[in-house]
């Protein structure tokens, strides 16, 4: 199986805070991946390092096997279209599309202009008077306009209304479902990729929590509820992700390595959603209470 | 490359030369109105005559209440001159500062440097476009602020290298354009927000450009010194044109009694109180005038060493700059 995006023990620092750290993940080829995590947790920090805006800290990334640092040969593979989706605000959007060609050496101006043709977005206004979903589009149309091997998009969604989010996302799939495009892109909104992933990578707090295809980390993971729990070792489970507790009774949502066979555990499907949130409130807030002066 | 800067900086340069047609539309008529009064009052002949060693005291009496009329009638251009001297400054406002740190504000940075072309050569054209414009603009305004300011600065005594007039001409103009948006990158680069980078050129072109001028242009050369008696007629020959960077009156032991100024007293002139001639300020018989100043001469040596000066900042500048523009992201 190729692999597209290599991270090996990965790491990014701003003054003495690290961004993102021991990210160490591979993204096969032909993957829609996700990459999910809270506002901060490094998920643009890794796609910069991808495309190589940033240069890392620690151990090394790379793309199409070589360092995308400075490199215009890996940069002629990546599509990439950065937060908020930023543009030339004054120029239209058929301007931009001649800026892509006298910027790129492989360059499908005719897919971009009928993309957006096709999108109803007028190439005479200035990208800075459109819809952010228009807006969006053009980013989009423009980014595919370099017929890119790896697609990444830093929240391509996050700004725009329900509507216009899944028209967005409809249109990305359509178009590189056909040319097997490898695609990372990253969210805080997880329904909406629930419907399109089937690859995540779960960050939180500059660590790589969870890797893998939805199918595997779906059925890798069950809930348990049962009798209270006092954290002794069961049958079956590798991990307790997270867990709750009453009285008298106890759920888990663990991590599987083998059938449950203990009768007195109920065992339920997780949804891809609360897996996901089970692993993002995992975050350590105890530097922040000190920091407030407040008992943790 | 090329097309996108001059796409993104097309109206910034349209806008300059508007203004700088505007500026030239007020300031041509006024200059060839300088010029023919200069003319009409015989000065240049003067200016010629003042040169001379064996000039006549008739004549350098004309001469200077010509030159007082002259400046009586445009003195108040100075002030003009002293607005003009900050443009070099609006220079590097607006066509330095924003240069990077509106591309990082806005995020297009991201947009240009993940297309096909490295960082390298998005600064390099870049940088170039920018440098070429006010490069020209700045020998078009060094140019024609020599042509405009020379009838000034010939009727005002310090001459060329005065304060003021010698920023606005020649080719130190250019040395302070390209310092001044070298400067504005820099911030803009470092700062990444274009208000605080405006406001970092405003300060640093101000506090750079006047330390340079108090600080070491009086010390290029060394300066040299002029003595004349205090007893005797008529004004030293022959340093019109020189600039004065301190003057007094010193004893015969070399005590300075009075410092900046000059005193002449007719042979034989008796003070109010009829005393000897500024015997009531402590000056005694056989007192000298003093002067410290830099010969008209060296006008050129002094531009070139003051363009070379903010040349090589800008230099620097510019290299700071386009180290740091490596780590954003």
């Amino acid at each position: 199986m190729d692999v597209v995006l290599e991270a090996d023990q990965l790491g990014k620092r701003y003054g003495k805070t690290w961004a993102l750290r021991d990210c160490s993940l591979r993204l096969p080829a032909g993957r829609i991946a996700a990459l999910v995590g809270p506002n901060g947790a490094g998920k643009s920090t890794l796609l910069h390092l991808a495309v190589g805006l940033l240069r890392p800290d620690a151990g090394a990334v790379r793309v199409f096997g070589g360092s995308p640092y400075n490199n215009t040969e890996s940069l002629a593979d990546i599509g990439f279209v950065a937060q908020d989706t930023p543009l030339f605000r004054d120029f239209t959007a058929a301007e931009l599309v001649t800026a892509g060609e006298k910027l790129n050496r492989r360059w499908d101006g005719a897919l971009a202009r009928n993309r957006l043709a096709q999108l109803g977005v007028p190439p005479d206004k200035p990208v800075g008077k459109l819809s952010g979903g228009q807006r969006a589009q053009v980013a989009l149309a423009l980014a595919l306009a370099k017929r890119p091997r790896l697609l990444l998009l830093d929240e391509p969604v996050a700004s725009l209304d329900p509507l216009a989010r899944r028209e967005f996302l409809q249109s990305l799939m359509g178009s590189v479902a056909d040319a097997g495009t490898t695609v990372l892109l990253s969210s805080h909104l997880l329904a909406d990729l629930e419907r399109v992933c089937d690859y995540l990578i779960v960050l939180n707090a500059a660590r790589v929590q969870l890797v893998g295809t939805v199918d595997e980390i779906v059925a890798g993971h069950r809930q348990l509820i049962g009798p209270r729990h006092d954290g002794g070792p069961l049958g079956g489970v590798a991990a307790v992700v997270r867990a709750s507790h009453t009285d008298r009774q106890s759920t888990l949502l663990v991590r599987t390595d083998g059938p449950i066979t203990d009768p007195s555990w109920t065992v339920r499907e997780v949804s891809l959603e609360d897996l996901i949130l089970a692993y993002l409130a995992d975050g350590d807030t105890t530097a922040s209470h000190t920091e407030w002066g407040v008992p943790a | 490359m090329i097309w996108l800067a001059w796409r993104q900086h097309r109206k910034q340069l349209l806008f300059t030369l508007l203004g700088f047609v505007l500026l030239a539309a007020v300031m041509i008529p006024i200059g060839v109105a300088m010029r023919s009064t200069f003319a009409d009052l015989g000065l240049p002949a003067c200016v010629r005559d003042l040169a001379r060693a064996d000039v006549a005291p008739a004549t350098v009496e004309a001469c200077e209440a010509g030159f007082r009329r002259f400046t009586n009638r445009y003195g108040a251009l100075n002030l003009v001159a002293v607005l003009l001297v900050m443009l070099p400054m609006l220079v590097g406002l607006f066509w330095g500062a924003p240069l990077v740190a509106r591309e990082v504000e806005q995020g297009t940075h991201r947009f240009a440097w993940t297309q096909g072309i490295s960082r390298r050569r998005w600064v390099l054209v870049k940088f170039g476009l920018a440098g070429a414009v006010v490069l020209t603009a700045a020998v078009g305004y060094g140019l024609g602020m020599s042509w405009w300011v020379d009838p000034l600065t010939r009727a005002a005594h310090e001459g060329r290298l005065g304060y003021i007039v010698f920023d606005l001409q020649g080719i130190v103009p250019i040395g302070y354009t390209l310092f001044a948006v070298a400067l504005g990158i820099f911030a803009g680069t470092l700062w990444r927000r274009m208000l605080p980078a405006m406001a970092i050129t405003l300060v640093g072109y101000v506090g750079v450009r006047a330390a340079v001028a108090v600080l070491a242009r009086p010390h290029y050369q060394p300066a040299r010194t002029l003595t004349f008696p205090v007893t005797g007629t008529g004004e030293p020959i022959g340093d019109r044109g020189n600039w004065i960077l301190s003057s007094g009156v010193r004893n015969p032991d070399g005590q300075m009694v009075v410092s900046d100024t000059r005193m002449q007293c007719p042979p034989g002139a008796l003070g109010p109180t009829g005393r000897g001639c500024g015997a009531e300020l402590g000056v005694e018989p056989g007192a000298y005038n003093w002067q410290l100043y830099q010969p008209a001469g060296r006008f050129w040596l002094f531009q070139g060493i003051e363009a070379g000066i903010f040349v090589l900042l800008a230099l620097v500048l510019v290299y700071v700059a386009v180290r740091a523009i490596r780590r954003i992201a």
